[in-house]
Parts: C-alpha cells; sequence; structure tokens
C-alpha cells in the first residue's frame, strides 16, 4: 500500500488525484449525468451538415456538407424572421425585465411598511411557479374573443388569436413575461441589498443626503455587480426563448408565427410535427455557436471593465 | 477567489429608514400595490373561474365577480378525469420527489468536490459543468440520442435526468460552500480522523441546508412544471404527468371548436369529457395549488440560499 503511494508521488497529478479520490468518486454520478445528457447530444449537432435518414440513423445519415445552411439562408422568409424574433425578444426581456426587477427590489427595501412589503412581495413570486401549459389558460381568459375579460370590459372585438391580432403579441408576450417572471427575479437583487452595510445610508443622512441620492450613489451601485452577473448569464441564452411562451401562451397559432415564432419553437414544432431535421439541426447549429461567442463576448468585456465581475 | 455576490448573514429587511412616514412612503407603498394586484389578480382569476357557473361565464365572460353565479360543477367534472388525474398525480409526485432528491444529491457532491482546496482535478471538473451552459446540443439533438441511441422513448428517466443536474444549480450550492460554510471545519473533521465521505455527509451536507432547501425547490418545481420534455417523449396514458394532461385539454377544445362536424354520436361519446371553462379552470387550480401551498414554507430561503458567484477556480 505504501509503495503504490510513494510510486504515485512521483508524478504529482496522478498523486493528487489519488489522495482526492473520495472527491473523484463524489463527482462521478453528476459528471456521467451531465456527460450522457448535455456532451454526447453536442454530437448530434453533426446532422446539420447531413441529409436525416430515419433508417440510417445518425451515423448512417449522407453527409450534404452546407447544404442544410444553404436551404435555411435561402428559405430567407422564415429563417430571418425567427432569428429576428428570438432577438428582439430577448432585447425587450432583458431591458424591461432587468429595470423592473431593480426597481422592485429598491421599491421593497425602501418601504417602511415591513410586514406589507413581505405579504406583498409573496404574492408577487407566485406567478413564477404556474407552469406556461397552465398559464395560457389564464391569458385565454384575458384575451379570447367572446368570453375574455378585456373584449367584455371594453366592450370590444379583438381577435388576438387570429392573423388580425397580431400587432398586439409583442406587447401581451412582454406583459405575460414581466408578470411571471419579476417577483422572482426581484428576489436575487433584494438578496443584495439586505446585505448593504446600514452605517453607509447613516453616514449619508448625516452628510444630508436625500433619500434619491442615497440610492443613487449607494443602493445602485451595490447592484452592479449582481446585474452584470445576471446580463452575463443571459446572453449565453440570447438565441434561447422561453420555449412555453411562446408555444404555448400563444397556443402554436401559425397565423401568430409572424410575431411570435422564435428558433426554440421552431426546433420544437419541428421534432413534433417530424420536420426535416436537417434543417433543424442547421438552425440548432446556428443557435448554439452563436449563444457561444456572445457568452465569450460578453465575459471579455467585462473582464477588461471589472475583471471581478467576470463569470469565468 | 473573488465573489461576485455580497454574502452576508441574512439580516431583517434593512433597517436603514426613518420611522416617519412622509408622503413619499404612501406613494411607493400604492405603486407596489399596484403592481402586486397586476401579479396576483391573475391567479386569483383561475381560481374564481373554477367555482363559476358555466353558463355565465358562456354569456359574460371570464370575470372577478360572479355575483352569486358559484357552482361546484368545474370542480365536479374534473373529478371525471377520475383514475387518469391520480395516476398523473403520482407521476408527476414522483418525478419530482426523486428528481430533486436525487439531483441535490449529486450536485452537492459535485460542489463539494470542486471547491476542496488542493485538488487540482477540481479545475477540469468546473470547467466541465459550466461548458453545457455555454454550449449545448439543443433540444433536437437530444431527441435524436435519447430516443435512437439511448432507446429511451416513452421512459420517466427522461423526465428526471434532464433537469437534475444544472449549471446554475452547481454552482449556486458551490458559492454556498465555498462562502458560507467554514474551511477550517472540515479541515477539524479531517484531523479529528472523519474521512472524506464522513466529513461530506455529517459536516458539510447539514450545513447546506439553506442552500438545499432553495435549490431544491426550485428544481422541484421546475420538475413540477415541466411540460416539453413529456410532450416530447411520453405516449402511454399511465406515465403522463399533470402538465401533459393540460396539454391535452387544450387540444381537445381545440379539436371540437375545429371541427363543427363532429358527428352527433361521436360528441355523445365524448360527453363526459367535453372540456367546459370552469372545468378547465378547475384542472389549472388541481395542478398549480400544491406549489402554492408549498411555497410558503419556502421562501424564507431564497434570499440566503440562492446566491449566484462566479465559477472562477
Amino acid at each position: 500500500m505504501q509503495k503504490t503511494v510513494r510510486k504515485k508521488a512521483n508524478n504529482g497529478f496522478f498523486a493528487n488525484l489519488w489522495k482526492h479520490r473520495a472527491h473523484v468518486v463524489m463527482a462521478l454520478p453528476a459528471f456521467l449525468v451531465l456527460l450522457f445528457i448535455m456532451y454526447v447530444p453536442m454530437i448530434g449537432l453533426t446532422l446539420a451538415f447531413k441529409k436525416y435518414d430515419y433508417s440510417a440513423g445518425l451515423f448512417g445519415s449522407p453527409w450534404v456538407n452546407f447544404e442544410n445552411f444553404k436551404f435555411l439562408i435561402a428559405s430567407k422568409g422564415e429563417f430571418f424572421l425567427m432569428t429576428k424574433n428570438t432577438l428582439m425578444y430577448y432585447v425587450i426581456f432583458t431591458l424591461v425585465g432587468t429595470i423592473l426587477n431593480v426597481v422592485i427590489a429598491i421599491g421593497i427595501d425602501q418601504l417602511v411598511f415591513k410586514r406589507m412589503a413581505k405579504t406583498m412581495q409573496t404574492l408577487m413570486i407566485i406567478p413564477v411557479f404556474i407552469s406556461y401549459a397552465a398559464v395560457q389558460f389564464i391569458v385565454f381568459a384575458f384575451l379570447d374573443r367572446n368570453t375574455g375579460m378585456i373584449n367584455n370590459v371594453f366592450g370590444t372585438n379583438y381577435r388576438f388569436y387570429a392573423k388580425a391580432g397580431l400587432q398586439y403579441w409583442p406587447l401581451i408576450l412582454t406583459v405575460v413575461k414581466v408578470w411571471k417572471d419579476t417577483g422572482y427575479g426581484s428576489v436575487l437583487y433584494m438578496s443584495v441589498l439586505s446585505g448593504i452595510d446600514t452605517s453607509l445610508y447613516e453616514a449619508a443622512d448625516i452628510d444630508g443626503a436625500n433619500k434619491f441620492q442615497q440610492i443613487r450613489h449607494i443602493t445602485i451601485p451595490s447592484l452592479i455587480p449582481m446585474v452584470t452577473v445576471m446580463l452575463l448569464l443571459s446572453v449565453g441564452n440570447l438565441m434561447h426563448s422561453d420555449t412555453g411562451l411562446f408555444y404555448q401562451v400563444t397556443r402554436n397559432i401559425g397565423q401568430l408565427y409572424d410575431a411570435t415564432e422564435v428558433i426554440d419553437s421552431y426546433v420544437l414544432n419541428s421534432i413534433l410535427n417530424s420536420g426535416n431535421f436537417g434543417y433543424t439541426a442547421a438552425a440548432s447549429l446556428f443557435q448554439s455557436v452563436v449563444g457561444l461567442l456572445l457568452m465569450l463576448f460578453a465575459n471579455w468585456m467585462v473582464h477588461r471593465i471589472e475583471p471581478e465581475n467576470a463569470l469565468f | 477567489m473573488q465573489k461576485t455576490a455580497v454574502q452576508q448573514p441574512p439580516k431583517k429587511l434593512s433597517t436603514h429608514e426613518h420611522k416617519k412616514i412622509g408622503p413619499g412612503q404612501i406613494i411607493l407603498l400604492i405603486l407596489i400595490m399596484i403592481f402586486t394586484i397586476f401579479c396576483f389578480a391573475p391567479v386569483l382569476l383561475v381560481f374564481i373561474s373554477a367555482f363559476t357557473e358555466e353558463t355565465w361565464i358562456n354569456s359574460n365572460g371570464f370575470t372577478f365577480f360572479p355575483g352569486t353565479h358559484w357552482s361546484m360543477n368545474g370542480m365536479n367534472s374534473v373529478l371525471r378525469y377520475g383514475s387518469q388525474l391520480l395516476q398523473s398525480y403520482i407521476v408527476t409526485i414522483g418525478i419530482t420527489v426523486v428528481g430533486t432528491f436525487f439531483g441535490l444529491l449529486v450536485m452537492s457532491m459535485y460542489a463539494y468536490s470542486i471547491s476542496r482546496p488542493g485538488f487540482r482535478f477540481a479545475r477540469f471538473l468546473s470547467v466541465f459543468v459550466l461548458i453545457p451552459m455555454l454550449f449545448n446540443g439543443g433540444q433536437l439533438s437530444g431527441y435524436i440520442v435519447f430516443t435512437s441511441w439511448y432507446g429511451l422513448k416513452d421512459s420517466l428517466l427522461l423526465l428526471i435526468l434532464p433537469l437534475c443536474v444544472t449549471t446554475m444549480n452547481v454552482i449556486i450550492l458551490r458559492t454556498y460552500i465555498a462562502n458560507s460554510i467554514p474551511g477550517e471545519l472540515m479541515e477539524a473533521a479531517t484531523i479529528d480522523g472523519a474521512g472524506d465521505y464522513r466529513t461530506f455527509f455529517q459536516i458539510t451536507l447539514p450545513l447546506l441546508k439553506p442552500s438545499l432547501a432553495a435549490v431544491g425547490f426550485m428544481m422541484a418545481t421546475a420538475y413540477w412544471n415541466d411540460w416539453q420534455n413529456a410532450q416530447l417523449y411520453i405516449t402511454t396514458n399511465a406515465k403522463k404527468p399533470l402538465q401533459l394532461l393540460l396539454i391535452n385539454i387544450q387540444k381537445s377544445i381545440e379539436f371540437l371548436l375545429n371541427n363543427n362536424n363532429v358527428p352527433a354520436s361521436v360528441r355523445a361519446a365524448m360527453g363526459g369529457t367535453i372540456p367546459q371553462y370552469s372545468s378547465t379552470m378547475a384542472t389549472v387550480v388541481v395542478v398549480i395549488a400544491p406549489i402554492m401551498i408549498v411555497y410558503p414554507f419556502f421562501q424564507k430561503y431564497f434570499v440566503k440560499g440562492l446566491t449566484v458567484g462566479s465559477v472562477k477556480g
């Protein structure tokens, strides 16, 4: 036993590995799950360069080089549309979401009615726990032509779920997203606010700073690191959308695709309706590669500006 | 090792305000109250509609104030799904419990391992868990690999495994171990002769509880609400979780709306299960109520347990 240990000690890394063998064993289950669930499927992206043949499978399908990409770009309409929608909704959601998260967090933190603030926060978080499969029924209760609350209250006759309602969907989806995620999103910022040293505020008070000045010079700067991390994390998901929002809430209605189709919902539709897997894989690869580049770029930017806020 | 999020023992909501209540406070209160109503009213509508008379909804639409037109018919008709509803409940509860506990165990072991000082392989493991967040195969590749290579079609494993290890959760647990559990405790345990496993299970794991509670609750919600994997992979009725049941209801509504020429005999045959507005909402209630009941008990862990840090090793 001792002999083996000494032998291993000669090549540092393996000796270290042996010394920490228990940690290797403990990391193993999650490692295997990641390997089989996250890593192996990456091979599936080679399909982007193949013509998928159900009977031949992934490896047996013939290579077609860049045919799938050529087709995607040639079919201008749909590919550009879904890319545009994906980007557009990312920008809107991130902008509106971040601002609201911060505003709500600061608002609740500043409130002197603590008991009430707590209760309101509890109620605000609830929507995040409702699945989109259920949310779509709630949205329907507001938007339906006949029984929908909006049409009934305002005495109007909007047809939101048809081509005529197309223009309203960016707004509808933004409202649903804000409704669902803001309460929970603000919790993360609240955790930062609760960590601010109260003596900072006291000192500012003595110096005669009013509430707004205190928020501007103490509260907001302390939130910047968290905002950076959250933005950075979101950039990596730029090409990914909240699939449920675009697939369930829109009821996957074809007439609304101009305003609601994103890459993720296109991919999901393609799988469920056995679409052309080659094109779909090409779109997926595009999505993954662009996501990766954006993430690396964002991290690099943060590294240059404020190294300690960078994610890796 | 830099940490991006400020980690402090959670105080009661900060105490830096004066006791005087000015007009600013009142305005702030009203604004936040309006936002709270905006968030909660739609949830309330679900519960109200579930107990509103069907004919009232048909003629007046969904409303917060159905007057005296309350009814239990919606709830009663949900019970007509009977055995399927019960079966779906069992499936959903099963995957939620198994997935959450399994995921928490393997992720906290992983997070513990990669935060051990002097463990050189940890750097590789940190990168290994980070990469899937930066680059992944997407839904289609997963679908093809899981179904044709692993041969997992219509398997509950596909409802459990894809959600059980996520980069974010490993980072959260790792941050908590690194920042909130003193390393000296683990060292002391080792000096006292505790093995590596014992140190983890008897020292680290109990101290990790706040983080486990927060992450675990978020995982449980993700499992409970997962409709996508169910829709992609599950075909047998006996394995359908609650969310898939909801989706099927919507599909059958659409089928009825889009097919005016459904023969009377078919309609009659479907008679018992034709979904109505109130019964649909009642189903939604049945699906979302359990989380809403459990959630307040976990809320206190959210702030202290969910702090995200950098993944730099």
